[in-house]
């Protein structure tokens, strides 16, 4: 559906995207991620036609995101990395403008969406505060039922509660059949939702993974808290792989299954056990490491 | 032509118009107040004794005991001139580059209208807008002679001397569209957009001081704003307004095609 090949834009200030190429396939959730500054809006860009790419090309659906770019609008929902409206309408006014912008006749998933966000749409948007602007900006790009969501940073400014509406609107759409691109800097919620994953750094495509295999890994990271300062010391002494973070925390890496570990946990006094899951997490910092050198 | 934008430009442009309008208005009725057949001789002496060097450069000049000379003199040597190009420098500025600079264009292209829409609908909001504006200024002027000073105004030659200065201030309006839709960039867009039509502005009053630098007159669009050639009634009117109208043409068509080729970081 999404078709990005050997896509390069330089910026004059030497800074771009180079040689970016990755697919999203019709009903696939496609994470984007990187720090700031790394490509991710730059290449959003290009999908949305706004820039002139120096070489490569940029599809959707078989046609040409800058040459086609408003007959794929009919189609894609956007959201911007920034949300930079008409300020002065209220936020209805900027709904009823968009959707007449659109020619949208029917406002109902509209308004559905209006309260499921729980926007308060009579404001003026000069005076809405970043979240609000923020879940304005996801109904504009959701209202008109698109094939396919490009979407930058979509939860930034979210409250939790209300990133997990979005995240449950994500999945639901997914479901629905949905084409989603979404570009993030949180892990998590991309692991959250996402089936591949494109990393991207200083412009270039570091990776791409499945997040299915990703999550199969049998190997999961564990922190132990331990009342005593023996117990922290006997855990190091183990057989598994471990790391101490300080006198009462201890980093443990293990294998499925987990019995053996258990088994000595049970002879420590564990205050706390938390689960290192965020593989992503950890295989980003591996990528992100690599900068400093 | 998207009409949900071109509506939503009079929300957002008409504080600006009506500002403007309400300036023009003053000046007209002043204008018209100020017309006296009788002592229209006082009216030159009071005139005599000031400098003719500034009285030059605002464009009061050959008054006469005509009224219509008298406002073409009076208005359109330089209030006509420069209260419009104050609207449309703000104004065009305000169509395309600030939605640029400012990131809200990209809400405008993500909506199934091409950028030739957009610029398009942009342009002839401001060649429309700016064009009501000369046309209230006009007709005030004519209703209110009419009352105040029946008989007295030349019509045909009025409405050929309004003709000329609408087309006038809609082509220096495409110069700031034009400028508008080249830089992505406010301030770059105002450098040229407002910049240039000030330095022709600023020109015409130096060219119009005294002989010795009459030379600057050809550097200013102004100068086709000849009142005294238009009033002759000769057939310098309908050349000018084909040029004036041709060059505005050029102007508005080249900012929509290069907003339409240009990168947008948006």
């Amino acid at each position: 559906m999404i078709n990005v090949k050997k896509l390069t834009q330089i910026y004059k200030s030497g800074k771009g995207i180079f040689d970016v190429s990755f697919e999203v396939k019709e009903g696939e959730c496609f994470g984007y991620l990187g720090p700031n500054g790394a490509g991710k809006t730059t290449t959003i860009r290009n999908l949305m036609g706004f820039t002139n790419a120096n070489e490569g090309l940029a599809e959707i659906d078989g046609k040409s995101c800058r040459s086609n770019a408003a007959v794929l609008q009919k189609t894609i929902g956007y959201l911007p990395g920034e949300m930079n409206m008409l300020d002065h309408m209220t936020g209805m006014e900027f709904l009823n403008f968009m959707g007449n912008m659109r020619n949208l006749k029917d406002t109902e998933r509209r308004d559905k969406l209006i309260k499921r966000f729980d926007l308060e749409a009579e404001g003026k948007i000069k005076k809405m505060s970043k979240g609000m602007k923020q879940k304005l900006g996801i109904i504009v790009a959701f209202m008109h039922d698109p094939k396919v969501y490009i979407l930058d940073e979509p939860t930034s400014g979210l409250d939790p509660l209300m990133q997990s509406v979005f995240m449950e609107l994500i999945k639901e759409e997914k479901e629905r059949g949905k084409t989603i691109l979404m570009s993030s800097h949180i892990f998590e919620e991309v692991q959250r939702v996402c089936d591949r994953v494109g990393i991207i750094r200083e412009g270039k495509i570091v990776t791409i993974e499945n997040i299915a295999d990703l999550n199969s890994v049998n190997r999961k990271k564990f922190v132990v808290t331990v009342g005593k300062k023996e117990d922290a010391d006997t855990i190091v002494k183990s057989s598994f792989s471990t790391e101490k973070i300080d006198d009462y925390r201890v980093n443990v890496s293990a294998v499925y299954p987990f019995n053996d570990f258990y088994k000595m946990l049970s002879e420590c006094d564990v205050k706390s056990l938390e689960i290192e899951y965020v593989t992503l997490e950890n295989m980003f910092m591996k990528y992100y490491e690599g900068e400093e050198a | 032509m998207n009409a949900t934008l071109f509506k939503s430009n009079i929300k957002s442009n008409w504080v600006i118009f009506v500002f403007i309008f309400g300036m023009l208005m003053i000046y007209v009725s002043t204008a018209i107040s100020m017309f006296n057949p009788e002592n229209a001789d006082a009216m030159q002496a009071m005139f005599d004794m000031m400098p003719e060097g500034m009285i030059k450069a605002f464009g009061f000049v050959g008054l006469g005991t005509n009224l219509t000379t008298y406002l073409a003199g009076y208005l359109y040597g330089f209030i006509l001139i420069v209260f419009p190009i104050i609207y449309t420098i703000i104004t065009a500025n305000n169509l395309m580059a600030k939605h640029v600079d400012r990131g809200s264009m990209a809400y405008l292209l993500a909506t199934p209208n091409t950028r030739i829409k957009v610029a398009l609908t942009q342009a002839l909001y401001m060649i429309t807008s700016t064009a009501l504006l000369m046309i209230l200024v006009a007709g005030v002027l004519l209703g209110l002679s009419e009352v105040i000073w029946a008989g007295h105004l030349e019509i045909g030659k009025f409405l050929l001397l309004n003709l000329v200065t609408l087309l006038v201030v809609v082509t220096v309006a495409g110069i700031s569209f034009l400028s508008s839709c080249i830089f992505n960039d406010t301030k770059l867009s105002l450098a040229f957009g407002a910049g240039i039509p000030i330095m022709f502005v600023f020109f015409k009053m130096v060219g119009d001081i005294s002989e010795k630098v009459e030379f600057f007159k050809y550097f200013t669009i102004y100068t086709l704003l000849d009142t005294d050639k238009i009033l002759e009634g000769s057939g310098y009117t309908l050349v000018i307004s084909l040029i004036l109208a041709g060059t505005s043409a050029i102007l508005y068509i080249l900012g929509i095609i290069i907003f339409n080729k240009k990168s947008l970081a948006i």
